[in-house]
């Protein structure tokens, strides 16, 4: 515990200035994305850089035609206000499909707290019209749905997960207790008039405050890596494959962190052309701490040995990964007590080395959760540091 | 008020929330100051977040023991650096009828630096408790603790 062993010095010029800091910060309310908590972005097929976020009940979007270096005037997703989550490990997400089709998808929190619903809308006009949002869980419960991922092929269908509680909800209510949430899924194809979502549950005891990670496998197969809830407590990580031939999830992690809460820190997920599946994760385990590389050739059966990435002493944390098709980069934070730094591996033999780690940039606002796009074979880096900017970089 | 608290406001600057009168802008001095006035004695620092179901079960289980317990004193501190939920966690120290302990919270922007404050070695995770015993050594655990642990520990 620092504070009891460090200077008072060091605490009252820091203090001072995290005060001046938050004078800024309190002016903050416009939809200026510097204003927002997070940012999502993601190349459309014909180049376009989009990002999106939530402010005040409103989805914003700009859209960059020179790889991030400009954008165009910020348009608001004319859909009737609705609250939006947006930080930490929630946020909106943002996907295209090959005729010019643009989906958002977000967790809208419902007058409980710890409920939601999982939100959709799609536009069929490049983003100049949306479609009336609808709700994909269909439960129709007052329980938890969020921290949704989405991916959409490039035939228009959709592929939504996320975390639900309606199985524990049902469990309170016949007075019996549950631990986590589940596992849910459900796809559809809007651009063919297709709109039924059905749910489909694939996994039960999931930790309930981590984002899931998902990427197609060369098959076309949807990959599902997520933070599981193993005997008593134990949070370490899952994969299932939606091939028609798994039926139960691979264990892939063994650190063997043991917490009745929340880890805030999900894991990395990037399929390469190989079919060899690419992960990184954080845990604080009695086994393993950490951030930790590693692929499997087998849809997560088995693993290679897990590589540490990181300064754990530098608090190393929200990894994220990319496979290009000719290089596999990794980024993660570190925090060395006044400065955000954003670090960077890269490897070029598909994960069986890496680079030495490099300091891509530096945040003293703040800093939100880094991602790593692409878009033609080449990777950027997207890193929103809230109240200074929102970083794009070519890796 | 207790007498901790009348000092604390006398002789530190507060950042009052308009949300909640009982909650106060963390700042290292105050937790300093209140590692003085604790020397001598065990006591407990609880961490929590709006965004984490397993605090308030912890928030409720030192509710309930405090109803029952005379108990050595005990500091709340909410780690939503985001003025957006400002409201909210008023709302939930009052639910929890914690509301005239020493309520902190992270100012927006500010959480990251707050945290390594005051460990650099706890990654965010929550909740997060601090025992601090009577020489002032504190031991961190992380996850959701048991009324049994709680009550060793602050029974007076």
């Amino acid at each position: 515990m620092i504070l009891l062993l460090s200077s008072t010095t060091y605490a009252q010029t820091h203090d001072h200035k995290m005060m001046m800091a938050e004078s800024k910060a309190n002016r903050c309310n416009s939809s200026n994305i510097i204003c927002a908590k997070t940012v999502t972005s993601a190349f459309a097929p014909n180049g376009d850089l989009w990002r999106v976020w939530a402010l005040n009940q409103g989805l914003y979007y700009q859209i960059s035609t020179d790889n991030g270096i400009s954008f165009s005037d910020v348009v608001k997703v004319a859909i009737v206000a609705e609250k939006i989550s947006a930080r930490n490990e929630n946020r909106p997400k943002i996907a295209f499909d090959n005729f010019g089709g643009v989906y958002l998808s977000w967790a809208m929190p419902r007058e409980k707290k710890y409920t939601a619903d999982v939100r959709f809308s799609y536009s069929a006009d490049y983003g100049k019209t949306f479609s009336k949002p609808i709700t994909i869980n269909d439960d129709n419960l007052l329980a938890g749905h969020s921290f949704n991922e989405m991916l959409v092929k490039a035939n228009g269908e959709v592929n939504l997960v996320w975390l639900d509680s309606r199985h524990s909800y049902l469990k309170r209510m016949k007075g019996e207790k549950s631990n986590g949430s589940s596992l849910y899924f459900a796809k559809a194809t809007p651009r063919d008039n297709d709109w039924i979502f059905t749910n489909q549950e694939l996994a039960q005891s999931t930790c309930v405050c981590c984002r899931i990670a998902i990427d197609f496998n060369k098959t076309g197969h949807l990959a599902i890596m997520w933070r599981h809830i193993y005997g008593d407590n134990i949070r370490d990580f899952a994969m299932i494959t939606l091939d028609n031939q798994q039926t139960e999830p691979y264990r892939i992690s063994y650190d063997h962190w043991y917490i009745n809460g929340c880890p805030h820190q999900g894991a990395g997920l990037s399929v390469d052309n190989n079919n060899r599946y690419h992960m990184v994760w954080f845990n604080q385990g009695d086994k393993g701490k950490g951030i930790f590389y590693a692929y499997s050739d087998n849809q997560g059966k088995t693993l290679s040995k897990p590589l540490p990435i990181g300064k754990l002493s530098a608090q190393a944390a929200h990894p994220f990964l990319l496979h290009n098709g000719k290089a596999l980069d990794i980024v993660w934070t570190e925090f060395d007590g006044l400065t955000h730094q954003l670090w960077h591996q890269r490897s070029i033999d598909n994960g069986e080395t890496f680079s030495k780690a490099t300091l891509l940039a530096e945040s003293k606002s703040g800093s939100d959760r880094p991602f790593i796009i692409k878009s033609e074979g080449q990777s950027y880096v997207s890193w929103h540091r809230p109240k200074q900017d929102h970083w794009i970089h070519k890796l | 008020m207790n007498i901790v608290k009348i000092l604390l406001v006398s002789f530190y600057f507060i950042s009052v929330n308009a949300s909640g009168e009982y909650l106060h802008a963390f700042n290292s001095e105050i937790l300093l100051k209140q590692q003085q006035e604790n020397k001598g004695k065990r006591w407990l620092m609880l961490l929590w977040s709006v965004d984490c179901p397993p605090c308030y079960k912890e928030l409720a289980l030192l509710r309930d023991l405090r109803k029952q317990y005379d108990l050595l004193p005990i500091i709340i501190i909410n780690t939503d650096d985001n003025d957006e939920v400002s409201e909210e966690r008023a709302q939930v120290i009052k639910q929890f009828e914690l509301d005239d302990l020493l309520n902190l919270y992270f100012v927006e922007g500010q959480g990251a630096y707050n945290r390594y404050s005051i460990d650099p070695n706890w990654h965010g995770e929550l909740p997060r408790s601090y025992f601090i015993d009577e020489q002032g050594k504190a031991v961190g655990k992380s996850g959701l603790l048991n009324k049994k642990i709680l009550l060793a520990w602050l029974k007076k």
